[in-house]
């Protein structure tokens, strides 16, 4: 009781504190024998777009699922908005409610339209109404410049269609941070432009993101920082004309030439 | 291009000629069925029709037929052997129409063991094959139950229902047991074999469909907020069970067949009756060919009701190849 009442306190001081809205928290991970993570630090502030490079199994998509627990860390904390939300006993479900997840591989509800692939976690997690979550839905759709789809069936949408429904149904649930985890990389590059585009009108609308991509055009014009992650530790951050022209670390400097190409 | 609407012209007409004839026999069968059961329970009981268990058709126009032909065969000469075998025909028509009417309620029987078995086996066999692939440590318990069940055979379950342990003498010791449309204990216990049966298989046809919906789905679903069971019952279920149905047909005919094992713990099924007509008037050939008939027209109803039902909850992209491609595989890492 004076413990949970302690935490409590503890809570309100952070975030009078001026506590950022995700606070990643010397992180240890590993699978069996491989150690993803020695010691990550990383903070994002509301209303900041942060990006993660890294090359292929830094750990990046597994930071992701770190933060909304579709995997679970060793050791460390992960705060969001200054609750511990690592803690066993923190409830898993209202935390991914207030994290949006966009995926790679884009993962629309198979069986479902458009509209009933954001309805779904409305109704059952959110307690909204038929019409009413239907109302949302079409308006979240019509956000994303689908007002027209909302009856099709994923199959029966292109890859960008797809990825735009699959960012509507994360935003519908009102979450106060999105993790997009290489949105575009399963598209054509030019269906890649749609989402982008939506990813940007985010960011403008003051969304704290936290994006794993490897369209550099979008981190350069998008990101308020840019991490460099490898051999499970951050290498270098730092705001992204800063990391593009005059890194800090001949490493990054060596894989973001490799990305640009 | 003249050649392929030629060829279409001849086809057409053949496909409507299978179609016509698949409904008419569908038609006879089911109106003959149907009839039967109103005419037997119904109107019996109030005094209208020919009364309960009286033949629609008489036999005997059939048989004497039958005699005549046999008798004239020789004076054929070479298409004796052919008059003969029509002469067989006729008998085995007039066997058919003869035990027609005990055929019938055998078929009720058969048909209600086999949907309730199947609809109760199902009801088993989601929540188990959903523990036999996300239980955790309660998989090998149902892992244990499905193989035990499909390892051993069906009869010898039964058996071990009704003969073995005590619950045919329960059941018999229950007043209500047996009393109108309240079915006896070989039945209730028939049922219980093949519903433990069923469920089995019927488990492991679902794992098959769970394991190819992609695990994406279920992430998805709770990366939005549901729960782990939230997500099964309302991301991974649907689209499961639409996949599964193919193989769930399967087992549905199956059953169908196999429901005639009831016979041995003296459920008067469709095949009980037969036998037991059989082995009195030592008619085998007329009396399984017309039961294969009853059996045929039962399963091949079933299987088009099936694959109605198929198309009917069917969902652009789902169970062809895209759909089961839709999210790809899902690694732990990128």
């Amino acid at each position: 009781m004076t413990a949970q009442r302690t935490d409590e306190r503890d809570n309100e001081r952070r975030r009078a504190e001026h506590e950022p809205l995700l606070r990643i928290e010397n992180v240890w991970k590993s699978f069996g024998t491989e150690q993803v993570f020695r010691g990550i630090d990383l903070e994002v502030d509301r209303g900041d777009v942060e990006v993660l490079v890294g090359p292929s199994g830094s750990g990046k998509s597994t930071l992701l699922r770190c933060v909304n627990r579709l995997t679970e860390i060793d050791e460390g904390a992960i705060y969001l908005d200054g609750e511990r939300v690592t803690d066993a006993d923190a409830n898993v479900n209202e935390l991914r409610q207030q994290v949006g997840m966009v995926f790679q591989d884009i993962n629309l509800f198979a069986h479902l339209t458009a509209r009933e692939n954001v309805t779904l976690g409305l109704r059952r997690v959110r307690g909204f109404g038929k019409s009413e979550a239907r109302d949302r839905a079409d308006r979240e759709l019509a956000n994303v410049g689908l007002s027209d789809q909302v009856d099709s069936y994923p199959a029966q949408l292109s890859g960008g269609q797809k990825q735009r429904v699959g960012i509507a149904r994360a935003l519908a649930m009102d979450p106060k941070l999105m993790l997009f985890d290489e949105p575009t990389s399963a598209l054509d590059p030019e269906l890649s432009n749609s989402v982008l585009e939506v990813m940007e009108r985010l960011v403008e609308a003051g969304m704290t993101m936290l994006v794993v991509t490897h369209e550099m055009r979008f981190a350069r014009s998008a990101a308020d920082s840019i991490t460099f992650l490898e051999g499970g530790q951050v290498v270098e951050r730092g705001p992204p004309e800063r990391l593009f022209e005059r890194p800090e670390r001949e490493r990054t400097r060596e894989f973001l030439e490799s990305i640009y190409g | 291009m003249a050649s392929s609407t030629d060829a279409r012209r001849l086809t057409l007409p053949e496909i409507r000629i299978g179609r016509v004839l698949a409904v008419l026999a569908a038609v006879a069968f089911w109106g003959w069925l149907l009839t039967r059961w109103i005419n037997d329970w119904v109107l019996a009981r109030i005094g209208i029709g020919p009364g309960a268990g009286v033949h629609f058709l008489e036999a005997e126009p059939f048989e004497t037929t039958a005699e005549r032909l046999a008798a004239s065969a020789d004076a054929y000469g070479p298409f004796a052997g052919v008059v003969d075998w029509v002469g067989s025909v006729v008998g085995a028509v007039g066997v058919a129409v003869d035990i027609a009417p005990v055929l019938a309620v055998g078929a009720w029987y058969t048909i209600v063991l086999t949907v309730v078995s199947i609809v109760l086996g199902l009801l088993i066999a989601v929540p188990l094959s959903l523990v036999r692939v996300y239980g955790g440590p309660f998989r090998w318990l149902a892992l244990g139950y499905i193989e035990l069940i499909r390892g051993t055979p069906l009869l010898a379950q039964l058996f071990v229902l009704y003969f073995g342990l005590p619950f045919a003498v329960w059941l018999h010791g229950v007043e209500t047991i047996g009393q109108g449309p309240i079915p006896d204990q070989a039945f209730i216990i028939a049922v219980v074999g093949f519903t433990i049966n069923s469920s089995a298989y019927q488990a492991e046809y679902i794992r098959g469909a769970l394991e190819s919906v992609d695990r994406g789905q279920l992430t998805a679903a709770r990366s939005v907020g549901l729960s782990q069971l939230e997500g099964l019952r309302f991301v991974v279920m649907p689209q499961t069970l639409r996949y599964a149905i193919p193989a769930w047909t399967n087992e549905l005919v199956y059953l169908i067949k196999y429901s005639s094992l009831a016979a041995f713990i003296t459920v008067p099924e469709l095949y009980y009756r037969a036998s037991r007509i059989a082995s009195r008037t030592f008619e085998h050939t007329a009396i399984y060919a017309s039961i294969a008939i009853v059996y045929l027209a039962i399963v091949l109803t079933a299987t088009v009701l099936m694959s109605r039902v198929e198309r009917e909850v069917a969902i652009p992209g789902l169970g062809q190849a895209e759909g089961r491609h839709q999210g790809k595989t899902e690694g732990e890492r990128e």
